[in-house]
C-alpha cells in the first residue's frame, strides 16, 4: 500500500468519525413559479424607483439581503416593504426548493447582500457583513 | 499495515468521545456539517440581480 493509499484512508476515517457530510451541489433556483416570476417583476418594475431612493441616500442595503429605510424621504418605507417583500418570495423559494431549510435561507439572504453590494453604485449606502452602514467608495 | 491499525485505534478512541452538557429535559439537535456550494448560490443570485436591473452596472 503506497503512502498516497494510506493517507486517503486515514482522512475518510477521519471524516467519518467526525461526522463530517459533504453535499455538494448546485443550488438555484429550479423552478419558476408564478409567485417567483411575480416576484422578479416586482422588483424589476419598482427597481428605478429604488435607485432613486439609494441616491438620495434614503434606502441602502442591507447585509441580509433587504434594503433599509435610512432617511426620512415620504414614500420610501412602502417601497422598502414591498421590495423586501419580493426579496423575501424569492429567497424562500430557493430554500424551499433546495431543500436548505432556516440555515439554508440565512446564507441565501448572505450571499444576496454580498452580490448587492457588488452591484450598489458609488455613493449607495450599503451594510458590511459586521453590520457597519458606509457609502461604496 | 501496522501504521494504519495504530492510526485506526486512535482516531477511533479520540474521535467516539462525545460529551454532552446541559438540561436533559431540553434536547439537542446535532446537524451534520454540509457544505453548500457558494459559487452556485452566487451564480443564482448575480443571475436574479441582474434580471432584476436589466444588466445594470455598477
Amino acid at each position: 500500500m503506497t503512502l498516497r493509499q494510506r493517507s486517503a484512508i486515514f482522512v475518510l476515517l477521519l471524516l467519518f468519525q467526525t461526522g463530517v457530510a459533504f453535499a455538494v451541489q448546485n443550488y438555484d433556483l429550479k423552478e419558476m413559479t408564478p409567485a417567483v416570476q411575480q416576484a422578479i417583476e416586482g422588483r424589476k418594475a419598482r427597481f428605478a424607483q429604488l435607485q432613486q431612493l439609494k441616491r438620495a441616500g434614503s434606502i441602502g442595503e442591507g447585509n441580509k439581503g433587504y434594503v433599509e429605510a435610512l432617511g426620512t424621504l415620504s414614500g420610501a418605507e412602502q417601497s422598502v416593504a414591498a421590495e423586501n417583500q419580493d426579496r423575501q418570495a424569492i429567497y424562500q423559494a430557493i430554500a424551499d426548493q433546495n431543500q436548505l431549510g432556516a440555515e439554508g435561507l440565512a446564507e441565501i439572504q448572505r450571499i444576496f447582500a454580498e452580490v448587492q453590494r457588488g452591484k450598489a453604485q458609488a455613493g449607495d449606502l450599503i451594510q458590511l457583513p459586521m453590520g457597519e452602514w458606509i457609502k461604496k467608495g | 499495515m501496522k501504521i494504519i491499525c495504530y492510526v485506526f485505534l486512535a482516531v477511533f478512541a479520540v474521535g467516539c468521545t462525545v460529551k454532552a452538557v446541559g438540561d436533559p429535559n431540553r434536547p439537542i439537535t446535532i446537524n451534520a456539517n454540509i457544505v453548500v456550494d457558494i459559487r452556485g448560490l452566487k451564480k443564482t443570485a448575480v443571475g436574479i440581480e441582474d434580471m432584476v436591473s436589466g444588466g445594470a452596472q455598477p
